[in-house]
């Protein structure tokens, strides 16, 4: 771990269960909450760790994980004690660790009770997940702030020199044994009210506005049957729009040529693992589906989060640089071009033919991926050993 | 108190209470219109190298460091002697030295910047543009002019930067002492 100069060392703990709080801000959509969530979720059930998460929008996940009550100011939820941050904060006992995602400001009062603490705490910042090559030369960074602080950059990654991804330690066990069961699969789609034709292509779409959606809907309506399955979500309005409807509304079913489209639910995080499951092709946004749909073995398209100065398309050639090595060239052509078509804004009909044409390449390449990126420590491995190496825990209390 | 967005290289911050000269400092968008500022930085009382990384809008504080005109005077065992104009004297060590050392020869009249933290001084800043003689170089290929074909020349104290190849033993060139690089050929000082 990289440190300034002269670290005055602390004393070794006393055991490896280490005490966390993790604060998530609210931005906007749902990966805050649903990220903040996956790693405290993790660090209980598979790193044995105690977990407060500090959230200061709780309806937010209360879309994402059943059982969450949005007013409660204090419950827990598998493991993970689940607080609400107010803006009026009254004074809590400091963690041993102490996570602030993606460069939150966690409350001034809780940062002088951490420089006041005579016990060691670390301070992490979860940083967004990017595939750029810098990444590498950040991860682990030290941050000397005022008054004797320091804090530690984590950042998320596709490589051994990163923090890796999030990912449950049974997830892909779980996502074959659904995959490999037809039962299964046709379950979860009634529970959806959902009967594909049994040669339909099933496409998931969970982005953000789409200027070209119309052109590319159209273009769904000829040829081979494909069953969009749409979960509510921002899209809905250029889908409405298409369909020439007022307001979609969960359950509704649209049938046009070879297409039908099913308004979904917006779905909570476990369910929405198996509906990416189910599909032989994902359209998701952001962050935290992003990674999801790298999981689930399928073929996706990526929309990316739209920022200033195009910086979003930087990171989306990084990782479109990463992820087309897994397939063929001309495979990894098409699914480029239809990645950038759809972020651009650009029509989609040509590069969607084309991807089409190479659709038999798609699986064993998103396959090849998924396997591939599961050999690295996930993020919840890496960020408690990072944490044990920065509180300077002696080996034996790691047994 | 600056963010540190606004941090460049050549500023001083003050870390715990020691001034840390900023030696590189890169903005990179991380992520939903957010950035970081990686910076490596060094100890201006140790010599000590570090990186860190800071949110773009972290409080960072500066420093403002005393300067004073000196010319370089004397090596004398492994302390430089620099003196200012009342002739009082300053002795720095090659670590102090370290960026601008491969540009200390003996004879420079270039008046350099003495630069004091709290009552001691700690480095020596060079002038922007300073004027040094080629002490050996191959000869020129012949009829390139062009100044793209660069080639290597070693400075009288054994320093080496890369020159045009139309460039000549005993050439005076400038040289921009914060890149080291080449600029222009020139007179010799007066």
């Amino acid at each position: 771990m990289a440190s300034l100069d002269s670290p005055s060392l602390p004393p070794p703990r006393a055991t490896a269960v280490l005490r966390w709080d993790i604060f998530c801000h609210v931005i906007d959509n749902y990966g805050d909450a649903g990220i903040a969530w996956r790693l405290a979720r993790q660090l209980v059930a598979e790193q044995g760790q105690q977990v407060q998460l500090w959230l200061d929008d709780l309806p937010v996940l209360a879309a994402l994980v059943p059982g969450v009550d949005e007013n409660a100011d204090r419950q827990c939820i598998d493991g993970v004690w689940l607080r609400q941050w107010l803006p009026d904060w009254q004074p809590e006992p400091v963690a041993d660790v102490v996570v602030e995602t993606f460069g939150c400001n966690i409350p001034a009062e809780y940062i002088d009770a951490m420089a006041a603490s005579e016990r060691p705490v670390l301070w992490l910042n979860l940083e967004y997940l990017s595939a750029e090559p810098w990444v590498e030369g950040c991860h682990g960074l030290p941050s000397k702030l005022p008054g004797n602080l320091q804090k530690y950059f984590f950042f998320p990654g596709f490589t051994d020199k990163t923090g890796g991804l999030l990912r449950e330690a049974d997830l892909l066990a779980q996502r074959d044994a659904f995959q490999g069961s037809k039962a299964e699969k046709i379950a979860c789609l009634q529970s959806y009210d959902v009967r594909p034709e049994p040669q339909a292509m099933l496409i998931s779409l969970f982005s953000y506005e789409v200027p070209a959606l119309a052109g590319w809907l159209d273009d769904l309506r000829e040829g081979e049957p494909v069953c969009l399955l749409i979960p509510q979500g921002r899209v809905w309005g250029d889908v409405e729009r298409w369909l020439g409807v007022e307001a979609l509304a969960v359950g509704e079913q649209y049938r046009r040529g070879s297409l039908t489209l099913h308004a979904l639910p917006f779905a909570a995080q476990d369910d929405y693992d198996r509906l990416l499951w189910c599909c032989d092709f994902n359209i998701v946004r952001g962050e935290d589906s992003f990674v999801r749909a790298q999981w689930s073995g399928r073929p996706f398209l990526w929309h990316i989060y739209r920022q200033d100065d195009d910086a979003h398309r930087v990171k989306l050639e990084a990782f479109l640089a990463l992820y087309l090595a897994s397939f063929s060239e001309t495979c990894g052509a098409a699914l480029r071009q239809f990645w950038l078509d759809w972020n651009t804004g650009a029509e989609l009909g040509d590069s969607w033919r084309t991807l089409r044409s190479e659709r038999t390449g798609l699986q064993p390449g998103a396959q090849r991926w998924c396997e591939a990126q599961s050999q690295h420590e996930n993020i919840s491995q890496q960020i408690v050993t990072f944490a044990r190496e920065g509180l300077i825990i002696a080996p034996a209390d790691l047994a | 108190m600056k963010t540190a967005q606004d941090i460049k290289p050549h500023n001083v911050v003050l870390i715990d209470g020691s001034p840390w000269l900023v030696q590189k400092a890169d903005y990179t968008k991380s992520g939903r219109n957010s950035a970081i500022m990686k910076m490596k930085l060094k100890n201006l009382l140790t010599g000590s190298s570090t990186e860190t990384v800071y949110k773009f809008d972290d409080k960072v504080e500066m420093v403002s460091l005393d300067k004073i005109d000196t010319t370089f005077s004397y090596k004398a065992d492994d302390l430089y002697v620099f003196v200012d104009e009342e002739y009082n004297q300053y002795e720095l060590s090659a670590g102090d030295l370290e960026t601008v050392l491969p540009f200390i020869v003996d004879g420079m009249t270039d008046i350099c910047s003495a630069v004091f933290f709290e009552g001691k001084v700690i480095s020596v800043d060079l002038p922007i543009t300073i004027v040094r003689q080629i002490d050996y170089t191959e000869d020129a290929a012949r009829g390139d002019t062009s100044g793209k074909v660069m080639k290597i020349a070693k400075l009288a104290n054994g320093t080496e930067i890369k020159v045009p190849d139309f460039c000549n033993t005993g050439d005076w060139i400038e040289i921009d002492s914060r890149t080291t690089e080449y600029k222009c050929r020139t007179k010799a000082p007066a």
